[in-house]
């Protein structure tokens, strides 16, 4: 906190006369770091020199208006611009302040206020003079006769001016009227967000009022005497006259590179001034509609144009209905051809995201180009992730239901790929045109690029990269290509994609929990365990995905538990072949936990005794196998966790089957015997061989007591889930340490 | 943005950049500087929904905060007028910058640039009439 009379000095020093500008602005800078400040005593009141004015808002605009500072210096700034400038007095300063306080507490203007900045807006739009200013002497008077008359302004091509001055305008000096022409514009959709509609608004409400006002206004625009229009329907006049400018005016060439940038920008902010004018007055409608068609034609081939494409779609989606237009066209190169050709572009990618996120209901109808574009639009994400991960986060859950969600979830697992194939893809059409002759179908590919123009892999990689929605088409056959792709695995912008999948697939799981149905979710783990063959080869990668898909796994199954039994068969040939507890240790895991858990009677009434006598020889040879003792050949090492949950899931099947349980008793006492050999020991951790049989025995003394054993295992379902039935890896201990300590009661302990 | 910035390098292959560039004499090109644009919720650490427009020039990077109704364009071309400037008269990149020393030098830059922090469309000959004026 400053000394008060350290900021009293500071506020006299600021507004003293002879202050050089550099010591003024130091004054305001470390007045508005302080802020907010209680011994202000600065006030806009007196102020006459523009520049101040607009240092000293600066501080009051910064002190969280608790005296109403917003207001006071919104008032004060209509005030000087309503009366005419002293000489040497430059509006153009406080235009930007205003823009500020609209911002800040769009209450502080009255509506005769906006009225009178509206007027004034209006004339600096369209009335600035179009010959070039002089320039100015530091005397600050005009020099001798003998300077040469200012010839016109001129466009960015260099052509001479013919019709109004505009921020497009060229000249060597510029009059302050040419200044306010661009403060005026460089405000006005701020201006028009807040003030266009009807009644005050703050800048991010939406006007769906202005259909009200058609009839009237149809009438106004055709006035020859604009003047006698109301300030705000005028300001709209002139504002939509200067878009039209401006677009007209974007179609030369500029003679300097730099022009061509700001031309762009000029063209989106028109489009959206104008888009926001028409929402505001829809009699603008029928004169932007056929305009705005034009403009289209003339920029949709040209990649250079492309970002303008947002806002003229964003036009149409809004207007067109009005406007009884067919703009069918637009939507559908704006989806079809844009993602495709210019994914590459991320400012492009940033904002075709954003719209599609701003008109996310665009995408719940099925027939929609827009819905039928989603392999499209992950191009995107796939080229760019970093910036565009957390937007598909929001986006996700627009583009899935049951009729996207398979092709959804291969896309998602294969996204990698696709930033692989986009990569070849922009490789092989920088090629020059003599190496890009196809490739000899006989011989097999030797690098990527060749892949990509060969006849056989041509349709795995035209697959991959389609704009189309194609739900009948079988991934299956991107399997030689994701081999193929392996040399460019390593390629850092793949691995930053291959980052992304696992947050999008728990949203994807969280997203389809909320409205599979059991077929869909049946479908969905016959596919989860086949994929986790067909992955990209990329190591963290695949460890990731098999972490997200197991516990989604889990998920599915305690959704529709039925699907142990639906999905016997596929079930029985996963936990049933040996490779699979070694390179998909997650899966494997749940897969078995749920087989324990949901393989019971309770949850499906077609679970049959012959069907859990399948399931418990099936894992009872998975867990021989992998506790052999092979005295000659070296112990390979499983997860520990793997080998407790088949003797949980075995223990817990014999449960429900007694036939099984001697069975399952003596194999869980020869637990001892494995975790004392030495070929064990030298594989495995001490820890883990002692949580092992501490398991192991666990087990055996709960199968001493049947009927607890059932009651544990298997609780009728509907019962509020107790804590037996809530975690994987918790309740199942606590369950067996308490029976263990019943039947082998430690000294001191007390049953309760 | 660091991180951001990092991403993007990262993943267009090039080697990350030495730690203390020499400053070259001619004036840095800005044409394949690294830059983009990314969202941040409500709430960290704006109270609103913000759009970040950023630049990366060299070991520096410049970050343009903008809200959601803002025109990006205009925001890029921004950044890439402020940037040479700051970089040249606060001499950011050369040794013992004392930019803390001068804070109303870069104060004056935004003031006519990004006056009140809205955003000009300045042409290219504007522009020089302000550089001009400074």
């Amino acid at each position: 906190r400053l000394d008060g009379k350290f900021v009293e000095l500071l506020q006299t020093v600021l507004c003293s006369p002879k202050c050089p500008e550099q010591i003024q602005v130091l004054c305001a800078a470390i007045l508005r770091e302080m802020s907010p400040c209680n011994d202000l005593i600065l006030s806009c009141d007196e102020i006459q020199d523009t520049k101040l004015l607009s240092l000293v808002s600066s501080v009051l605009l910064a002190q969280e208006n608790k005296k109403a500072e917003v207001s006071a210096v919104g008032q004060r700034i209509v005030k000087v611009l309503e009366r005419r400038l002293p000489e040497g007095q430059s509006a153009r300063y406080l235009l930007p302040v205003l823009s500020n306080v609209i911002s800040l507490s769009p209450e502080s203007l009255t509506e005769e206020q906006t009225n009178v900045v509206s007027k004034k807006m209006a004339d600096w739009l369209r009335y600035a003079s179009i010959q070039q200013g002089v320039a100015q002497p530091s005397g600050g008077f005009f020099s001798s006769p003998r300077t040469r008359q200012p010839g016109p302004v001129t466009e960015v091509d260099g052509a001479i001016a013919t019709d109004f001055f505009t921020v497009l305008s060229v000249g060597q000096y510029y009059t302050q009227d040419q200044w306010l022409n661009v403060q005026a514009f460089s405000m006005l959709r701020n201006w028009l967000l807040c003030y266009g509609g009807k009644g005050l608004k703050t800048p991010n409400s939406d006007d769906k009022s202005g259909m009200d006002r058609s009839v009237m206004s149809m009438v106004s625009t055709t006035s020859t005497s604009s003047r006698l229009l109301p300030p705000k329907d005028r300001l709209r006049e002139k504002a939509f006259e200067y878009c039209q400018r401006l677009i007209e005016q974007s179609n030369r060439r500029p003679l300097k590179k730099d022009d061509g940038d700001l031309q762009k920008a000029c063209l989106i902010e028109a489009v959206t001034i104008m888009d926001i004018i028409c929402k505001q007055d829809s009699s603008y409608v029928y004169r932007a509609v056929s305009f705005l068609k034009i403009l289209h034609g003339r920029i949709c081939g040209d990649a250079t144009y492309a970002r303008a494409l947002v806002p003229i779609a964003q036009f149409f989606l809004n207007h067109s209905k009005m406007a009884s237009v067919d703009s069918d066209a637009i939507y559908k190169h704006l989806f079809t051809d844009i993602p495709a050709q210019l994914f590459h572009n991320p400012s492009l990618a940033f904002e075709f995201v954003q719209f599609c996120k701003d008109n996310s209901q665009l995408f719940t109808e099925t027939s929609s180009i827009f819905r039928q574009s989603f392999p499209n639009l992950f191009k995107f994400l796939a080229w760019n992730s970093p910036p565009l991960i957390s937007e598909f986060v929001d986006l996700l859950p627009f583009l899935l239901d049951a009729g996207t969600a398979i092709e959804i979830f291969h896309l998602l697992l294969d996204l990698p790929c696709l930033t692989a194939a986009l990569d070849i893809q922009l490789r092989s059409t920088a090629l020059p045109t003599s190496e890009k002759a196809a490739s000899d179908p006989a011989v097999k590919p030797a690098t990527c690029l060749e892949a990509f123009r060969h006849p056989l892999c041509k349709t795995m990689f035209q697959y991959l990269l389609r704009t189309k929605s194609a739900p009948e088409d079988a991934p299956e056959r991107l399997i030689p290509l994701r081999q193929l792709l392996g040399s460019v695995a390593s390629n850092p912008r793949v691995m930053q994609c291959a980052e992304t999948v696992p947050v999008l697939l728990e949203l994807f799981f969280r997203v389809v929990a909320e409205f599979a149905d059991g077929p869909l979710i049946n479908q969905l783990v016959v596919l989860l365990l086949q994929r986790s063959d067909q992955l990209y080869e990329i190591p963290a990668f695949k460890d990731d995905v098999y972490r997200v898909l197991s516990s989604q796994l889990v998920m599915l199954c305690k959704l529709h538990p039925a699907l142990i039994v639906e999905l016997s068969k596929e079930i029985l040939e996963f936990s049933g072949t040996v490779s699979n507890i070694q390179n998909k240790e997650a899966i494997f895991t749940h897969m078995v936990w749920a087989i324990g858990e949901y393989m019971s009677v309770s949850y499906d009434k077609r679970c049959t005794v012959e069907q859990i006598n399948r399931f418990f020889e099936t894992l009872e040879a998975m867990l021989f196998e992998i506790t052999q003792l092979r005295p000659l050949a070296s112990t390979p090492s499983y997860a520990p966790r793997a080998i407790s949950v088949l003797m949980a899931t075995l223990t817990k099947l014999a449960a429900r089957s007694q036939d099984l349980i001697p069975r399952v008793s003596m194999f869980l006492s020869k637990m001892r015997t494995f975790v004392q050999s030495p070929a064990v020991t030298s594989v495995y951790c001490e820890e883990d061989l002692e949580e092992i049989l501490i398991r192991a025995t666990e087990l055996m003394n709960l199968l001493k007591m049947p009927s607890v054993a059932q009651f544990v295992f298997t609780p009728p379902v509907g019962v509020a889930s107790t804590r037996f039935q809530r975690e994987v890896n918790d309740s199942l201990p606590f369950a067996l340490r308490i029976v263990t300590r019943l039947l082998e009661p430690a000294p001191g302990f007390i049953p309760g | 943005v660091a991180s951001q910035c990092r991403l993007l390098q990262s993943s267009s292959g090039r080697p990350s950049a030495p730690q203390l560039p020499q400053l070259p004499d001619e004036p840095i090109s800005l044409q394949d500087a690294p830059a983009g644009l990314f969202q941040l919720p409500p709430g960290d650490p704006f109270p609103e929904r913000v759009t970040v427009a950023w630049l990366s020039v060299l070991a520096l990077a410049f970050a343009l905060v903008c809200d959601p109704q803002e025109n990006l364009s205009l925001a890029e071309i921004t950044l890439r007028r402020l940037a040479p400037r700051l970089l040249a008269s606060l001499r950011l990149l050369g040794p013992g910058a004392d930019v803390l020393l001068r804070p109303e030098t870069a104060d004056i830059l935004l003031d006519r640039l990004l006056p009140h922090g809205q955003m000009l469309f300045l042409n290219e000959r504007f522009l020089q009439a302000v550089d001009r004026e400074m």
